[in-house]
Formats: C-alpha cells, sequence, structure tokens
C-alpha cells in the first residue's frame, strides 16, 4: 500500500483513538500536571510524529499541512477550555490557515509539492480524487448554505465597549469631579507599604485599612451579590445578567483604570454609560443615589487592595500619594 | 548585503545608521516630553514676559499705572511648579462655528471629500518623501562601491537615479493634490481655516519657502545627475545635495505635522484659543516628536512597499533573463529597506500612545478601550500580515541562494512561532460574543486567553515577532557562506546566546509585567525594545563580521524568485497602504467632535464618528484610488525610460551579498 495511505489512515487512526480513547482518561476534573487536556493535546503530534520516523513513512507535505491544519483546528475547538467564542475561533483558525500557508509555501519546491496532488486531482491524474471532490464540493456547499439559511433563536452578537472613554468632568453629590485630575483622598501611601496588614483584622493600627476595611463592609453588604465574593464576576446574581459584571481579578479590568474612572463607574452605573457601551443593557445601579462619595472611594480603596492590583498612573503621579496627609484631615471629597 | 565585498557591509550599516541619526536627529534632540523639556525655557521666557511687563508698568504707570498686556494661561504647557504657563495674549479666540462656516455639495459630505484629498495628498507626500531616502543611501553605496566593483556601482547609480526619475513624476503629483487639499479646506471648512491659519500663519510661510528650497534642490539633484556623475568630488557634492534633500524634506514633514497634532493635542493657546505669543509651543505640541518620528518609518516602509511593488510586477512580467534578474534585484533591495524601518516602526507607535495617554486618559481609552478599539484590532491584523509577508519573502528568496539548505529547516519553527505570538498579539480585550458563549466561557474574560488582551502580553508578543523576523534576516545573510574565521563556533555561540537569551528576557519582562503597577508596567516595553534592538544591531555586527574572508556556496540566482514570495511584497505594499489610511483615520477621528481638542467645536452635520464597515469603504477606496494614480505615475516616468533604452546598459547581473567572496 502507498506509504502516504498509510500515514494518512495512521493520522485518522490516532486522532479518532486518542479523541474516544484517551481524552476522556486524561481530562479528569482535578488539577494536574499531567493528567491534563493540554498534555493530552502534546502527546498526539508528537505519537505522529514518531510513528511517520519511526516507519519511514515520509508523508507528502500536502498532507503534512493537513494534519497541521486539522490538529490546528482539534486545539482551538476541542481543546482549549473554556470553549472560545466563535468569533474568536474564526479568527484563530484564519491565523492558523495563515501559518500553514506560510509552512507550505517556505520555497518554490514545497509549493510545488504542494500543488501537485491538486493539479493532478483536477487534470483527472488521480481519476477517483477528482470524481470524490467534485461529488463533494458541491454538497460541501449545500451543506454550508443549509447551515446558514437555518433559523437560529440565539441573540445577535454585539460589538460593546467594555471601557468607554470617561467623560472630562462628572458631578456627584453636587461636586464636579475632574476625571483627569480627580484622586482617591484615602490613598494616602502605596498599598504595598500594607502588605503584612488586613482588613477587618488589622482596621484598628492604622488609619489606611480602616479605610480599606469600611471599603470591604460596603463591597460585601451591596457589591458582592454581582461582582463576587472573590470580586471574580461571579456573585450569585451574575449568571442572569448579560453583560455579566466585571471581573476585578483580570488583569483587564481594574489594572488598567485609574481610579477616578471607577468612581465616575461606580456612581453612575449603568444609566451613566455612554451610548457605545450600551447603558440599556447594563443592571448596575447609579451608586450615587446609594452610598456617600466617601463610601465610594473607599469601596474603590478596597477592590484594588483585594485584587493586588495598582491603580493606572501616569508617570509622576504617584506623588499625589501622601498628599491628603499634608493638607489634613480628609473631606472625602478632594479634586486636585 | 546589497554589493559584492564584505566592506558593503559596513558600508551599509553606515549608511543606515547616519541616514536614521539625521532623520531622528530633531525630534531626539528635544526631550520626549514637550511638557517637561520646555518648561524651563518657558519659565525663563515667562520671567523675561514678566520683566517686560514690569518695565511697561513701570514706564506706563507714570501715566494710568495699568498694563495693556493680557496674559492668559496655556492649556498645555506648565512651569516648574506645575501650574499652567503664563502668556501675552496675541491672538483671537477659536470662533464658535455656526452653518455659515460649512460649505457643502450635494453629492457627498465635506468631511468625507477632505478626508479623501488629505489621505491622497498624504500617500504621496509620503512617496515622495521616502523615494529620496532610498536614493541617498544606494547612490551612497554606488560611490563606495566603485573601486570595488564598477559594474555594481552603475547598477546601484541607475537604480537610483530610476527611483527618482518617479519620484519627480511624483512629486508635482502631491503638490497638485496638496493645492486640491488646500481648496477644500478653504471652501468647505472655511471657518476652521480661518483660525487655523491665524495661528498657524508664519509657519505656513516658511512651510511654502520650504517647498521652494525642496523643489530647487530636487531639480539640481535629478537634472544634475548625469553631469556631476564624471567628476568624483562632484559626485560627492550630488550624494550630499541628496542628504540636504533629505533634510529640508523631513523640515516639510515636521511642519505640516505640526497642525494636525495641534489638532489633537493643542499646546501654546489658552483655553479660548487664543495664541500666547510663542509659535514654537504651537508647533512643538505633545505629540509632535512621536507622530514624526512615526512617519517617517512609515514613509521608509511604505516607499519600500511601493518601490517593491513596482519591481514585482516587472519581475512577473519580464521578458528577459536579465530583466528578470534586474528587478529580482531591485525587489530585494526596497524589501531590505522596508523591512528595515518595518522593524523599529512599532516601538514608534507604541511611544505615540504613550505621549496620547499622558496628554488625555480619555483620548487613549477612547483610542485603545472605546469606540476605536475594533479599528485596533483591525490594526493588530494588518501588522501580522505585514510581518508574515516580510517572512515568507526572506524564507522564499533563501530558496534561490546555494547553501540556504542547512538553515531553511528552521523556517518552520519561525513560523510556528509567528503564529503563536502573532495569536497572541491579536487577541481582544473584549471578545465579541453571543450570550450563549459567554455562558460556557464563564464571564467576559476566558480564564487563559484573557490574560492576552493586555499590553504584558502584546509587548511581548510583538518583540518576539520582532526577534524573529530578525533573526530570519540574518540566516538570510548567512544563507551562502562558508565561515572560515578561526572565532566563528565563538561567534555563533554568541549569536545563540543572543537571541536565547533576548527571547527569554522578553518573555521574562512580559510575565513579570503582571506582577507590577500599570505605571511601572509600562515602563518595561523600554528594557523589551532595548532587547529587541539589541539582537538587531549586535547580532547584525557580529554576524556580518563573521563573513570576514568567507568563502561561497555558490551564486545567488537572481530572477529565480518564487511567485509567492513576489506576491508577498504585493501583499505589503498594499497591506501597508490600508494600514496608513486605518492608523491616519484613528488619529484624526479620535479628535470625535473637535476641529481643535476641547478648544474649537466641530459644530457641521459631519460631527460624527464613522461606523468600523463605513469607514473601511473609505480606506478601501483610498487605497484603490492611490494606487491607480500610483500605475498612472508609474506609466508616466516610464514614458522618459523607452527613450533612454539606447544608452548600452552594463552587462552583467547584479552580483549579491551570498555570492560575495
Amino acid at each position: 500500500m502507498n506509504k502516504t495511505f498509510i500515514s494518512f489512515f495512521t493520522f485518522v487512526g490516532t486522532m479518532l483513538g486518542f479523541h474516544y480513547v484517551l481524552f476522556p482518561i486524561m481530562d479528569i476534573r482535578e488539577f494536574s500536571w499531567v493528567m491534563n487536556r493540554y498534555v493530552y493535546y502534546i502527546l498526539i503530534p508528537i505519537t505522529l510524529i514518531v510513528v511517520n520516523i519511526g516507519f519511514r513513512l515520509k508523508p507528502p507535505i500536502s498532507l503534512i499541512a493537513l494534519m497541521v491544519w486539522v490538529l490546528g483546528y482539534y486545539f482551538y475547538d476541542a481543546i482549549l477550555f473554556p470553549p472560545i467564542p466563535w468569533t474568536l475561533f474564526i479568527t484563530y483558525m484564519v491565523m492558523w490557515t495563515i501559518g500553514t500557508f506560510l509552512y507550505i509555501s517556505q520555497d518554490a519546491n514545497t509549493f510545488r509539492e504542494f500543488r501537485a496532488p491538486i493539479v493532478k486531482t483536477i487534470i483527472g491524474e488521480y481519476k477517483i480524487a477528482r470524481i470524490v471532490v467534485f461529488a463533494l464540493l458541491p454538497m460541501l456547499v449545500g451543506f454550508v448554505t443549509y447551515n446558514n439559511i437555518y433559523p437560529k433563536f440565539q441573540e445577535p452578537v454585539e460589538l460593546r465597549t467594555v471601557h468607554p472613554a470617561p467623560p472630562a468632568t462628572t458631578k456627584v453629590h453636587g461636586k464636579t469631579w475632574a476625571l483627569e485630575t480627580a484622586r482617591n483622598p484615602y490613598r494616602i501611601d502605596n498599598q504595598d507599604n500594607y502588605k503584612n496588614s488586613f482588613p477587618f483584622l488589622d482596621a484598628d493600627k492604622n488609619e489606611y485599612m480602616k479605610n480599606v476595611t469600611e471599603g470591604g463592609t460596603i463591597f460585601f453588604q451591596e457589591c458582592h451579590y454581582c461582582h463576587g465574593d472573590q470580586l471574580n464576576g461571579l456573585g450569585m446574581f451574575s449568571h442572569v445578567f448579560n453583560p455579566t459584571p466585571a471581573n476585578f481579578i483580570d488583569p483587564g479590568t481594574i489594572a488598567m483604570l485609574r481610579e477616578s474612572f471607577l468612581f465616575w463607574r461606580v456612581a453612575k452605573g449603568g444609566p451613566g454609560l455612554p451610548n457605545e457601551s450600551t447603558p440599556w443593557s447594563s443592571a448596575m445601579p447609579p451608586w450615587e443615589e446609594h452610598l456617600t462619595t466617601e463610601e465610594i472611594w473607599k469601596v474603590i480603596l478596597f477592590e484594588f487592595w483585594y485584587t493586588g492590583w495598582h491603580p493606572r498612573t501616569f508617570d509622576t503621579e504617584e506623588s499625589y500619594i501622601g498628599q491628603w496627609e499634608k493638607e489634613g484631615k480628609p473631606t472625602g471629597a478632594y479634586s486636585g | 548585503m546589497l554589493g559584492k565585498q564584505t566592506g558593503r557591509y559596513q558600508a551599509l550599516s553606515l549608511a543606515m545608521v547616519m541616514a536614521f541619526a539625521i532623520y531622528l536627529l530633531p525630534a531626539f534632540a528635544t526631550d520626549a516630553l514637550a511638557k517637561e523639556a520646555y518648561a524651563g525655557q518657558a519659565f525663563a521666557e515667562e520671567a523675561f514676559a514678566k520683566e517686560v511687563l514690569a518695565e511697561e508698568a513701570v514706564a506706563g504707570g507714570e501715566g494710568e499705572g495699568e498694563s495693556e498686556i493680557e496674559w492668559g494661561q496655556d492649556v498645555f504647557y506648565k512651569d516648574w511648579e506645575g501650574n499652567p504657563l503664563k502668556g501675552p495674549v496675541s491672538g483671537f479666540p477659536a470662533p464658535e462655528l455656526g452653518p455659515s462656516d460649512y460649505n457643502n455639495y450635494e453629492f457627498a459630505p465635506s468631511r468625507m471629500i477632505l478626508w479623501m484629498a488629505a489621505q491622497q495628498h498624504l500617500y504621496f507626500g509620503s512617496f515622495v518623501l521616502a523615494v529620496p531616502i532610498f536614493c541617498m543611501l544606494i547612490e551612497f553605496i554606488g560611490i563606495r562601491s566603485k573601486e570595488s566593483d564598477p559594474i555594481m556601482s552603475v547598477k546601484y547609480d541607475r537604480l537610483a537615479h530610476d527611483l527618482m526619475k518617479i519620484s519627480l513624476t511624483a512629486y508635482s503629483w502631491t503638490a497638485i493634490l496638496g493645492g486640491i487639499l488646500l481648496f477644500t479646506f478653504i471652501t468647505l471648512f472655511p471657518g476652521f481655516f480661518k483660525y487655523i491659519a491665524g495661528i498657524f500663519r508664519p509657519v505656513m510661510h516658511i512651510y511654502a519657502l520650504m517647498f521652494l528650497a525642496e523643489s530647487g534642490i530636487l531639480y539640481v539633484y535629478y537634472y544634475g545627475w548625469e553631469r556631476m556623475s564624471q567628476d568624483p568630488f562632484l559626485k560627492w557634492i550630488h550624494v550630499s545635495l541628496s542628504v540636504l534633500l533629505n533634510l529640508v524634506g523631513t523640515v516639510l514633514m515636521f511642519l505640516a505635522n505640526s497642525w494636525a497634532t495641534f489638532m489633537q493635542a493643542p499646546g501654546g493657546i489658552d483655553e479660548q484659543g487664543r495664541f500666547l505669543g510663542n509659535i514654537w509651543h504651537v508647533i512643538h505640541s505633545t505629540l509632535w516628536n512621536p507622530v514624526g518620528v512615526h512617519r517617517i518609518l512609515g514613509n521608509i516602509v511604505f516607499g519600500g512597499g511601493i518601490v517593491g511593488a513596482y519591481a514585482a510586477y516587472h519581475y512577473l512580467t519580464a521578458k528577459t533573463e536579465e530583466e528578470r534578474a534586474h528587478y529580482d534585484w531591485v525587489c530585494y533591495v526596497a524589501m531590505f529597506i522596508c523591512i528595515f524601518g518595518l522593524i523599529p516602526l512599532p516601538f514608534a507607535g507604541y511611544w505615540l500612545m504613550k505621549e496620547v495617554y499622558a496628554f488625555r486618559q480619555q483620548m487613549g481609552i477612547t483610542l485603545m478601550g472605546g469606540i476605536m478599539a475594533w479599528l485596533f484590532i483591525i490594526q493588530a491584523v494588518m501588522i501580522g500580515l505585514l510581518f508574515f509577508g516580510a517572512n515568507s519573502y526572506l524564507h522564499n528568496g533563501m530558496s534561490r541562494v546555494k547553501g540556504a539548505h542547512r538553515y531553511m529547516k528552521y523556517s518552520k519553527y519561525m513560523i510556528l512561532l509567528l503564529i503563536v505570538c502573532f495569536t497572541m498579539w491579536m487577541t481582544p480585550h473584549t471578545i465579541v460574543m453571543t450570550p450563549a458563549e459567554l455562558k460556557a466561557m464563564g464571564g467576559a474574560q476566558h480564564p487563559i486567553i484573557g490574560h492576552f488582551g493586555v499590553m504584558s502580553a502584546k509587548n511581548t508578543a510583538v518583540n518576539l515577532m520582532i526577534t524573529t523576523t530578525i533573526l530570519c534576516f540574518l540566516l538570510y545573510q548567512k544563507a551562502n557562506k562558508k565561515i572560515t574565521v578561526p572565532w566563528q563556533t565563538i561567534g555563533n555561540c554568541w549569536l545563540s546566546a543572543i537571541f536565547i537569551g533576548a527571547a527569554a528576557n522578553i518573555i521574562f519582562l512580559g510575565v513579570y509585567g503582571y506582577y507590577l503597577p500599570a505605571n511601572i508596567r509600562v515602563g518595561l516595553s523600554v528594557p523589551q525594545v532595548t532587547t529587541t534592538l539589541t539582537t538587531l544591531f549586535v547580532g547584525t555586527a557580529i554576524n556580518t563580521s563573521m563573513f570576514k574572508d568567507a568563502e561561497t556556496y555558490g551564486e545567488v540566482q537572481w530572477g529565480t524568485m518564487s511567485k509567492v514570495g513576489t506576491y508577498a511584497i504585493f501583499l505589503l505594499a498594499i497591506s501597508f497602504t490600508w494600514l496608513m489610511g486605518l492608523m491616519g483615520y484613528i488619529r484624526s477621528a479620535v479628535r470625535l467632535f473637535w476641529h481643535v481638542t476641547e478648544v474649537m467645536r466641530d459644530n457641521s452635520v459631519d460631527a460624527y464618528t464613522l461606523t468600523i464597515g463605513e469607514a473601511g469603504k473609505m480606506l478601501t477606496f483610498n487605497t484603490l484610488f492611490v494606487w491607480v494614480q500610483f500605475v498612472v505615475v508609474f506609466w508616466v516616468a516610464s514614458l522618459t525610460g523607452k527613450k533612454e533604452e539606447t544608452v548600452p546598459e552594463p552587462q552583467a547581473v547584479p552580483v549579491p551579498a551570498q555570492q560575495q567572496q
């Protein structure tokens, strides 16, 4: 039998065997460095390489390209967990396809070798292949068409801007805050200086932890139902909302933002979002109606302390830390 | 590299470094942060103004006891203490524009017409600024190689001359497009233009005079080519003229940039838009330096892409072997310069974005996280395509070099690395998904790929992509060399150590960035970039040093470039044209409803932000339109070329780096 066919059937067999036999064994729920789906996945190309080299099958480049492409597809479709959205899947596959193409077209010889079976199929040198391909192609087109036309009942995707640009100023409790310069009045020191003290436990030992504790208290009274008791956006009500509540642990949320941005978001809530962020589809209430300005700042302080992120600052802005101490007792509303 | 002898490597490196030093000098001569750098100067000026004021008060005090000078606070510049800088009010406030300040035609919105006019002018402008840079470099290499390889020297000289010929046609075309742009401003946005012209009055006159100087030098440079080639001394004068031409061109571009950067991030005026008497403050607003540097590099890549595409077309349609060999070589020269510009380009972009964020957080977020964020994702895809195109060209180029088989086996690993990095680079922070998908994912952020949505990952990815491209280039250089220097093992070890160390350092800094506050994390991009540039300069230096007395495996077979590699050049050129339009649109559109940010409001009916689809259509139209014009310009230039065919050509085929020694 032709070595190419052997290689091809080995590939198909390996994929099926791995997927239906080894995958259920290795994909266990508990985290393990060895028994997990990513280690399982790495075993597939290793097996294919060993088999093909071991039996000296020397598959043609078109078959190698097919294997590479299918392995990419398999990774994004079945291995990467949790499953990624369709739009991202398509994007990744486009990348992978381009990569595969770069691989086969890296020089004139490999590209000629890759084209050879295609050309032979088209001109009829591979008669059976030609019949199969030209019979399957219309069916494939028909299938795709059917899939596209078949009515679906899910909501359409929307391009929602998660972090819209803030306005230049915002008015909270009668005071106008310039977001470019507004600072958290309770950030009296760098939070790294309090690594060994904890809110609630050390609330009475220093001023900073007292404020963090107060912020934490408000968070667990008001916010954790949606944002979660671990601040990961998985609160008990989070699953009924679209969009889901923000996950503060993620490096892409509060870690990227200034405290004044958060102040604006918390104070104005969903209804205060600009149109690009679909204010009608956010359930967050405007907290200025329920909390005082001081409480909002303290909650923000707690969120950064708990997650370990530092608020975004620019260049010399660290200098504002401690400014409150110089200026005396905080009034709660400091607009720089 | 581009010539015959090893000495040429040094010549080329020297030329490159010199060229960059010259072009970046105006920008780097001053500190990146205008706000800080000029605080001292501004402070002195203010002190001087106060003295004058005091003197006037004394002089006038005898009569009225009050000065007539009104003082305004600068919207951007600050003094030593961080207070807004004061300056004497020397202009009128920005007017509140009404319907009578805008005109329009029936057939299209004014904004679209202006966009098209500006974009076409900018495309041609960057082309005619880039080509003299090429000519300068190529002519310089030609002079340097005259004694060692006269045939190649003539080839270089002719290539530079041919490029200049195209540029000459494009130059007048650019001027015409500039005129159209000016008339579009005056006729459709008279209110706005009146204000800008009031502020930039002297700059506009200097600009016009510089244009005159540019034209004069250009004509002497081009028409004096043959005559000045006869005498070695005159030839040096001739190449010096090209340096002067480029300097004037760069100043021209920087002057024109000041109008755009002023509109985006104004300085030198007060809140009402009144000019505060210091024209340098108006020119040198905070984004002026980064935009200038970014545009210089962008022009080089753009020019390389166009010249490459021009040569690629001729390569594919060539009738004779000589012609094929010649245009294959021209493609190579153009791509070399193009990739040289492409490598530092993302860094200049980062610098620009950093300055935008520092100017206004709001503007930065609108760009990177707000309504422009999706355009940035498209930008990421396009940049990836550029790197793919460049690498594909290098891989394919290697296959025509004898001895390259030693390195070609590494191509697939480099492709894999590129793809992985690119996947990371273009993973969006906010993913488009249906509610069902969102639930399946368990939240808006994916626990694994969610980490790729932030800058730490993106910086790491792009630096690794660039490092891979550099490695690919070094292997290309080595392809047909049989190294004979006694220290070749040590040299190779050093090269390996540099690349492995660089990759480790870039990845480490990327991961470390997740544990740092945002303002410090941003600073990590500096060591990452330094690492990448170190691989470029030190790697190239070691690599070329190893070619001393190297033996060759064989000649580069010019004219045998694969078609895929040639098409990669078209991909690069078209992608870059589109990308340039896209980024220009983003930079300009981020002003949203302002003509001049926070000073002069756009009250026209066109003061809206386009949907992504509409913007995409305009960009595509602009790209197609400019390429139609390029084709026409090339055709016009070729009309004169046909007459010159009677001049006997040098018989030899260019001898490339790989077959040297």
